[in-house]
């Protein structure tokens, strides 16, 4: 049941037939695709790290560009408001102004023809009633101091 | 083994051989045990289909038979990376896989295929087998060290001291000896168990020694390859 024998050898060359057999034919692709396999799930797994960073660092700075864009559209505003009211009250002031030297002018372009108006009617006045007074009574009335004295009553009446 | 095993001891010459290895001199002087032979070459056969079936077509993502054989190799390269390192199991990876592998079906080979009927053995029931493996496993560590290392492999037999080098010798001698005789032991117990427990009860209870041997034969395959990797951690020790 123990004799050491000739199988003893061919056992041996039998075991390191079916070394080499294997090692040449079945073991190399199998471990070339489990080599595969491992540096391929390493490299995506690297490559899916790397694409969040990636993505975390876009997100980051669309944050931070959505906040100072809106802080420009705020700062955008403020001024826009701030030169419109300049420009509101330059515009007011302005326009009263000119509306205060309008109605100045107005008023003083008014006396003055008041006054032109005045002094033409009481000449018309003075001339007419010196014709009146004249017809009425003939050359006795014809001196300067009858001229004054008609004078004097018309402003009286004039400026009543 | 079941009724066609009753009938072995009637053919053995006596009645001790329970076993039949139906040695042939082939030619003067040199004898095979050609029951042993058939049984290896079959067992060569399916640790190559078994391989050559999942490495004929490797796929990144595995099914099936592919998926089996990974599994051993991932678990084999594990033991061999933890042993070896990474050089040592790159280099020694071809070898170790066909070791663990080939005793493996060795081993199940004669407890399960039995179950149907015929004549079938381990062929590592034969001590043949056993030695004959593990004296390529002992040899194979003076060819892997010198040519890795030179001839300054054999500076481990002197230390920590020339004192120490019969125990170192005494160990070359004991190491491939238990491995073989463990192997050995255990595969051919088993089966002459199994063939006794037959005669005891038809049914039943040698089911359960079946299952039990199918355990025994894993695990004397991963003992086995378990001591060769560690006499290849000396060759390997320099590279981790």
């Amino acid at each position: 049941m123990v004799d050491i024998n000739g199988t003893l050898i061919a056992q041996v060359l039998n075991f390191l037939f079916l070394v080499f057999i294997l090692a040449k034919f079945a073991y190399k692709p199998l471990v070339g695709v489990m080599e595969d396999r491992k540096n391929k799930i390493a490299s995506d797994l690297e490559t899916a790290e790397k694409s969040k960073q990636d993505a975390e660092a876009i997100k980051a700075e669309y944050a931070a560009k959505l906040s100072e864009a809106r802080q420009e559209a705020q700062t955008i505003l403020d001024t826009a408001r701030k030169t419109a009211q300049a420009e509101h009250d330059r515009i007011m002031a302005e326009t009263r102004v000119e509306q205060e030297q309008f109605v100045a002018s107005s008023r003083e372009s008014i006396i003055l023809e008041k006054k032109k108006a005045m002094n033409e009617i009481r000449g018309q006045v003075v001339a007419l009633s010196m014709i009146a007074a004249g017809k009425i009574v003939e050359q006795k009335l014809g001196s300067e101091e009858d001229k004054q004295l008609a004078g004097s009553i018309v402003d009286g009446i004039l400026n009543k | 083994m079941g009724n066609t095993a009753a009938e072995f001891p009637q053919e053995a010459a006596t009645a001790s051989e329970l076993i039949a290895y139906y040695p042939t001199e082939i030619a003067p002087g040199i004898v095979i045990n050609m029951q042993t032979m058939y049984m290896t070459w079959l067992t060569m056969a399916i640790v190559f289909l078994l391989f050559f079936l999942a490495a004929r077509n490797p796929k990144m993502i595995p099914s099936g038979l592919q998926n089996v054989m990974e599994f051993f190799m991932d678990f084999l390269n594990g033991l061999m990376e933890s042993v070896l390192g990474i050089h040592g199991r790159k280099y020694m990876a071809s070898f170790v896989i066909t070791l663990f592998m080939f005793i493996l079906i060795s081993n199940e080979l004669g407890v399960v295929i039995p179950q149907i009927g015929g004549h079938w053995t381990s062929p590592t029931n034969d001590i043949n087998t056993c030695v004959g493996l593990s004296l390529t496993v002992a040899l194979g560590v003076y060819v892997v060290g010198v040519a890795r290392r030179g001839l300054g492999h054999f500076k481990h037999f002197i230390s920590p001291s020339p004192a120490f080098l019969p125990l170192h010798l005494l160990e070359e001698l004991t190491k491939p000896l238990t491995m073989a005789l463990r192997l050995f032991g255990n595969i051919l117990a088993g089966e002459i168990l199994l063939i006794v427990l037959y005669k005891l009860s038809p049914w039943i209870i040698p089911e359960f020694w079946v299952m039990f041997s199918i355990i025994i034969g894993f695990l004397q395959a991963f003992i086995f390859t378990m001591l060769a990797l560690t006499s290849y951690a000396i060759v390997f020790a320099h590279d981790h």
